[in-house]
């Protein structure tokens, strides 16, 4: 009998809707080094994508891929990663990832498979029913033209309630660069619905009965899932409460571990009230309410639970019901998100976006998210809700729109800060109806192409948060100094990296989170506190390199980097540590083949070099350093001229940064003057095929200078 | 047929408190037990006197129960992974004898676009338990291999994996659609409480589960499905003991 393999499902799915071909491939013999995620996304961009093939051609493919921890009890784990070549990269699609949590990735494991890959394009609106090794390509022609909601209902009466519907909306059946595929009712994966609208291919729900393997000791499984049970903090791995109590040494006010004892599920019938010990592993579903620490503190009162990914005990999407938005406006009364998704239609508005709490606010919120969820329309971590504002508030519309549509829209609801202004503008985008609605459709590089308006008019105004290529910052220099400028210059839309502010946020005291960092990145000077910055150094770099590894690594095990990773814990008896090698802990038991730290960091980093050599050959274009890894001018700015270093502001140095660089790429091992990995570095990856390809495309530091 | 040696009422009140039905069946009721139905008490210690192929009716209650309260569940499903992964060492929600994955969705009624409950309805998430039957239970008498008994330490009902042939009668039976099929093992696995240490309780990190003292929870709700009751005839036969069919003179 063959020896099974745990943690991997084993097979691959590959559908061609070109020609309805449906096939399975071992996932072992052909992924095993890129574990899965965007790794399995990546190679199959390298092998089979060729550099120039646009989003929405027929030759781009599609790769939903859970990791090898997925569909496990492993805290945080459900993760998918939706790597093709990203719509919204401006001025050149490449190669990018969407993320998505929700049951899909769980289910698509139980049905048998680590990832699906999607080709081609199907010559009629189809959806892709999987329900183990049964995988079908039924006709969408009912469907095309429906919400996800709807969607998602007809598709479950047709297949059965358990399964998982991942849909497209209005927005991506458009093809809508800024499209968006949604799972479990909220859960979605930026800019990839408009390539699946491409495809003519409204949906994938999937079905899975079998099983993902322990190939490890149970029992030693179970102690290590208990034991990353208690290092859990609340959602980002904020390992103090936000409120003083007794049962914790330290608290701090931004942490996002809220769930004070005595606060109440106010929606749940009947109330929920949190109460007990809050360290207690039966209560971690408690200190996280999104909506809450978002909106407010009323917020409370509308919430029924948190909710969330399949098997996280933080319930990060915070499930809410606000009555009388049915009647207001015509939707249900019960919508649920996390974070910048939860704001979607409150962060239109000037006059409510920089504000918690109020009923307007609340409303808009629920207004948002419905349209949002429902469509299918993706915010760009809130970029679209930035560039509205910019182009409104800055008179750009005014002068640029025809004035019979600039009449139709109604300025008047978004100066009252009235939700019911959403019901116009998000269909209006999704639809991409009028020149407002095509341009923002496609996403903030639209805008200056279309317009004709300079990238440096968002690039030097930090209000937008813009950074470049059409994407903000995300976890840049108001978090993490230099690290986080690092990070932010490493991606083809917005970083989506939290390895760093997962820590630097943690809010323990600075002098306990250095010492926690001298044991992992060898020194205290890793980190400064937020907004307290003193010069680049090598120990930052370092820090930078592991944050990025990670948040690949993760992508790739399918566990959750808005959580992980879990360098620290709420132990004071640890000194509050947290372990840096869970990662390992877990693959190695769940496959059973043991791999360490360096070794798995190290399929991280070939994975993110991959990700490097797809951007180098898509871009043709060696020198990174000068063409992609660029900050905007904005982080070297302060609105009250406040020098950088100096105790209160995020102004960075520029000549600070370019040595940030230096190290960082020295840590890496790439080229100082390029920013690029050479042949040897790729070998060392185990990507020497890369290495050669790109070599003879002159697109390797010592070939291409 | 055997003999019942020694019978007394004494033992068979005690029965007749343990399945619950002292107060539905008729003291002469019991007094007809057969050798056959007091089998089944190998709780009260009684089993080894009678036979030892004798089919299993009537099985003593089980000493606890899991309590769910679907206003605190959060959907994550910890509870049916640590039921199969520390149990069996596989993540297998369709394996899990706690049931939440049917119910995340839409609820029980499923997508109807009505009152929908799940994530796409109101939210509440009715999680699926063993009630761990009184008598009858319905997936062990729906066994024509005698292979649900009773655990010995808390009385749950558990599948004999070595005396399952795989027919899922009882996933017919249970009208809670609470019994699980291993399609890898072929055989029926149903909730055996961990022994007395629920995994699922204990995996739950929103206190949505408990560990309480058994009772009736049958008689709460309705199971909302019709389930499939095939009873062997060996069995009925036994029943006859003591439900007597209708116009049947009682004191023959």
């Amino acid at each position: 009998m063959a020896v099974r393999s745990g943690g991997f499902a084993g097979k691959v799915l590959r559908v061609d809707l070109s020609t309805g071909k449906i096939g399975t491939e071992n996932t072992l013999e052909r992924y095993a080094a890129m574990l899965g995620g965007a790794g399995i996304g990546y190679r199959v961009l390298w092998d089979e994508v060729p550099a120039g093939t646009g989003p929405f051609d027929p030759a781009n493919k599609l790769v939903f891929a859970a990791g090898v921890l997925v569909g496990t009890s492993v805290p945080c784990n459900g993760r998918t990663t939706v790597t093709t070549i990203f719509p919204t990269c401006w001025p050149k699609p490449l190669v990018g990832s969407g993320h998505m949590g929700g049951h899909f990735a769980a289910t698509l494991k139980y049905a048998g498979y680590d990832a699906l890959i999607v080709e081609g394009k199907a010559d009629r609106p189809v959806w892709l029913m999987i329900r183990d090794a049964r995988v079908e390509i039924r006709d969408a022609g009912h469907l095309w033209g429906s919400g996800i909601r709807r969607t998602t209902l007809e598709i479950s009466q047709e297949m059965g309630a358990d399964c998982v519907v991942a849909a497209i909306g209005q927005a991506g059946e458009n093809q809508a660069p800024m499209g968006m595929v949604v799972n479990s009712v909220s859960h979605s994966a930026g800019g990839v619905g408009g390539v699946m609208g491409a495809k003519n291919l409204k949906a994938v729900a999937v079905q899975g009965s079998g099983a993902v393997r322990i190939a490890g000791d149970k029992g030693e499984w179970e102690r290590l899932i208990k034991f990353h049970l208690s290092i859990l903090g609340g959602n980002n791995q904020h390992v103090v409460p936000s409120f003083p109590t007794p049962e914790a040494e330290y608290y701090n006010p931004a942490s996002r571990w809220i769930g004070q004892p005595g606060k109440h599920w106010g929606a749940a019938k009947p109330p929920v009230a949190i109460t007990g010990n809050i360290h207690d592993p039966n209560r971690i579903a408690y200190r996280t309410n999104s909506a809450a620490y978002f909106l407010g503190d009323e917020a409370w009162k509308y919430t029924i639970r948190g909710n969330g990914c399949t098997a996280c005990p933080i319930r990060c999407h915070t499930m809410l019901k606000v009555p009388s938005v049915t009647a207001k406006y015509g939707i249900p009364d019960t919508a649920q998100n996390t974070c910048v998704a939860l704001q979607f239609g409150r962060l239109f508005f000037e006059r409510l976006a920089g504000r918690k709490g109020g009923e307007a606010a609340i409303e808009a919120c629920m207004v948002g998210m419905h349209l949002a969820d429902d469509l299918g329309l993706w915010s760009n971590y809130g970029q679209l809700q930035r560039d509205l504002r910019k182009l409104y508030e800055g008179g750009y519309l005014k002068d640029r729109l025809g004035a019979k549509e600039y009449a139709s829209i109604p300025w008047d609801k978004y100066e009252n800060a009235d939700p019911a202004f959403l019901l116009d503008l998000i269909p209006r985008i999704a639809n991409r109806q009028g020149e407002l609605g095509e341009v923002l459709s496609r996403g903030t590089g639209a805008i200056f192409d279309h317009w004709s308006i300079p990238e440096a008019q968002w690039a030097e105004d930090r209000t937008t948060t813009y950074w470049k290529m059409g994407h903000p910052k995300h976890h840049a220099n108001e978090d993490d100094g230099q690290c986080g400028v690092i990070i932010n210059t490493q991606y083809n839309r917005d970083a989506q990296c939290h390895s760093h502010t997962n820590f630097v946020r943690n809010g323990l005291p600075l002098e306990v989170q250095k010492k926690l960092a001298v044991a992992i990145w060898g020194s205290p000077d890793a980190l400064d506190a937020p907004g307290d910055y003193t010069p680049a150094n090598v120990h930052k770099a370092k820090r930078a390199k592991w944050s990025l590894l990670r948040k690949e690594l993760h992508d790739a095990l399918g566990v959750c980097n808005w959580m992980g990773p879990w360098a620290a814990s709420p132990l004071r008896e640890r000194g509050y540590a947290g372990d840096d090698s869970l990662e390992s802990k877990f693959l190695s038991l769940a496959t059973g083949q043991v791999m360490d730290r360096e070794a798995l960091d190290r399929a991280g980093e070939r994975i993110f070099t991959l990700h490097r050599a797809l951007t180098i050959r898509d871009m043709g274009q060696v020198n990174m350093r000068a063409k992609h890894d660029i900050v905007p001018p904005w982080i070297f700015e302060d609105t009250s001229g406040a020098a950088p270093f100096t105790k209160g502001t995020i102004r960075m140095d520029p000549a600070d940064i370019a040595r940030a660089m230096d190290l960082f790429y020295a840590v890496m091992g790439w080229d100082k003057d390029t920013g690029a990995p050479g042949k040897a570095r790729y070998a060392a990856l185990g990507l020497a095929d890369v290495g050669e390809t790109l070599a003879a495309a002159k697109l390797t530091p010592e070939e291409g200078k | 047929m055997h003999t019942i040696r020694n019978s007394s009422s004494k033992w068979i009140e005690q029965a007749a408190k343990a399945s619950g039905f002292e107060t539905e069946l008729t003291r002469r009721g019991f007094l007809k037990l057969s050798v056959c139905a007091i089998s089944g008490l190998a709780m009260l210690g009684l089993g080894e006197a009678f036979g030892e192929n004798a089919p299993l009716v009537i099985l003593d209650n089980a000493k606890g129960c899991i309590l769910a309260d679907p206003t605190r569940c959060v959907g994550c499903q910890r509870c049916e992974l640590a039921c199969t992964e520390f149990n069996d060492g596989r993540a297998q929600p369709s394996l899990a004898r706690i049931k939440i994955a049917r119910a995340v969705n839409f609820g029980l009624t499923g997508p109807t676009g009505g009152d929908m409950h799940g994530d796409w309805g109101d939210g509440l998430l009715l999680q699926g338990v063993c009630r761990q039957c009184p008598h009858p239970v319905p997936c062990a008498t729906a066994c024509p291999q005698n292979a649900i008994k009773v655990d010995p330490q808390t009385g749950a009902r558990v599948v004999d994996p070595a005396v399952c042939v795989g027919c899922r009668l009882c996933q017919r039976a249970c009208p809670w659609g609470m019994l699980s099929f291993d399609e890898e093992a072929g055989v029926a696995t149903k909730c055996f409480l961990c022994h007395g240490s629920p995994k699922c309780v204990e995996a739950c990190p929103a206190a949505a589960l408990r560990y309480v003292p058994w009772r009736d929870l049958t008689r709460d709700g309705s199971s909302g499905r019709p389930a499939l009751s095939v009873v062997a005839p060996e069995k009925a036969k036994a029943c006859l003991d003591c439900h007597l069919p209708a116009g049947t003179n009682a004191a023959k």
